[in-house]
């Protein structure tokens, strides 16, 4: 299970913990909080055994990620604060209805962003689905920013990672590259992540008994996911991704309903 | 490459390879003395003593912490390396993120 969780997680960018906590804790009978322990240990091991691919391929663009992690990071930990103004299930409402909307909207653009030229952290990657070099620049990075600390912070309330948002946010808004977006984000799940690893471990719910054999199933899972992100075509990942964010929607509808989480 | 993600690259590529032992050297010595995998961490003061006394749960923790601590020097990694390519926006912007992940860590703990 760990295995499958590594190759789609890396292969889409995103950390899928929403998929492992309610699997380890209805399938498994994991205590709630050991099972996010465990989930957060694969995150960091999809990013970190991801990246290694990703970035000697050039695809993901370390600068960009880097400043969408001050936003990301800043606004996990403001998730605290949130948490208390708002109701849960409110939250988690907003948070079907964006996953929807963001389907949809991906699903209508039907192919890639075109690239663009702003000048702005302008990069480049080989794109071995169709053989040729892709130049990228970002747009809207202010937006892009202000946007990502809104996704730290619901992922930093609802225990999601936030992939699922940040890919969206870089691809659909900033004008780059799926490909290129989904190096990155798998780049910058690894930083929330770590944080909050390091917190459950300090509190002791991190339990080798579960949290060992995934991580390894993870990197070995991990190894493929980018492997195959880099060969297949920019819409057929697009299409999983939608119905990833489908099912992610489902789950959270769900949790919300009191059933599994 | 640039220069910066070949550090990355590199620090990975060791972190992962740095668990991936550990926690290896726990599942034999775990099977060799006829145990299961033990259900607890070691907090992270106890370990070096475990560590002697070939205690698995201590070669396992370690092997988590070290996966955990990854991104950490990843971060730290990058931002030697845009210190040394006196690319002074990137600097500022990695500073502020390992700020943010050790105060995140911090906070967490209280």
């Amino acid at each position: 299970m760990a295995f499958v969780a590594g190759v789609f997680g890396s292969m889409l960018g995103v950390g899928g913990g929403i998929i492992m906590v309610p699997m380890l804790s209805l399938a498994f009978g994991v205590p709630i909080k050991v099972a996010i322990a465990t989930s957060i240990v694969c995150v960091i091991a999809t990013s970190s055994m991801a990246q290694t691919t990703f970035v000697s391929r050039g695809m993901t663009n370390v600068r960009l990620g880097m400043l969408l992690e001050v936003a990301t990071s800043v606004g996990a930990v403001a998730g605290g604060i949130t948490a208390v103004l708002i109701d849960g299930r409110v939250l988690q409402f907003c948070f079907v209805a964006v996953l929807v909307y963001i389907a949809w909207q991906m699903n209508r653009r039907g192919g890639d962003v075109a690239p663009a030229r702003t000048g702005v952290l302008e990069a480049r990657y080989y794109d071995a689905a169709t053989g040729h070099d892709v130049e990228y620049d970002v747009r809207r990075t202010r937006l892009g920013f202000v946007l990502s600390l809104g996704a730290g912070n619901v992922s930093g309330l609802l225990g999601v990672g936030g992939g699922a948002f940040k890919v969206p946010i870089m691809n659909l808004l900033m004008g780059v590259p799926l490909k290129a977006t989904i190096a990155t984000s798998n780049l910058m799940i690894g930083v929330t992540a770590a944080t909050g690893a390091a917190i459950f471990y300090g509190r002791g719910y991190m339990d080798p008994y579960y949290a060992v054999p995934a991580a390894l199933g993870i990197l070995a899972g991990a190894r493929l996911g980018p492997r195959l992100a880099v060969r297949l075509s920019a819409r057929a990942l697009g299409i999983i991704f939608q119905v990833v964010l489908l099912v992610f929607a489902v789950l959270m509808i769900l949790r919300g309903l009191g059933l599994g989480l | 490459m640039e220069p910066v993600e070949r550090v990355i690259r590199w620090i990975l590529l060791c972190g992962i390879a740095v668990s991936v032992a550990l926690l290896a050297a726990g599942l034999v010595i775990g099977v060799a003395r006829g145990a299961g995998l033990p259900r607890g961490v070691v907090p992270l003061a106890e370990i070096p003593r475990a560590l002697a006394a070939f205690r698995p749960a201590a070669y396992l923790s370690l092997g988590l912490i070290v996966l955990i601590g990854t991104p950490f020097v990843r971060v730290a990694g990058s931002l030697v390396m845009f210190v040394r390519e006196r690319d002074g926006r990137y600097v500022l912007v990695t500073a502020i993120v390992l700020l943010v992940m050790c105060l995140g860590v911090l906070l967490g703990k209280v």
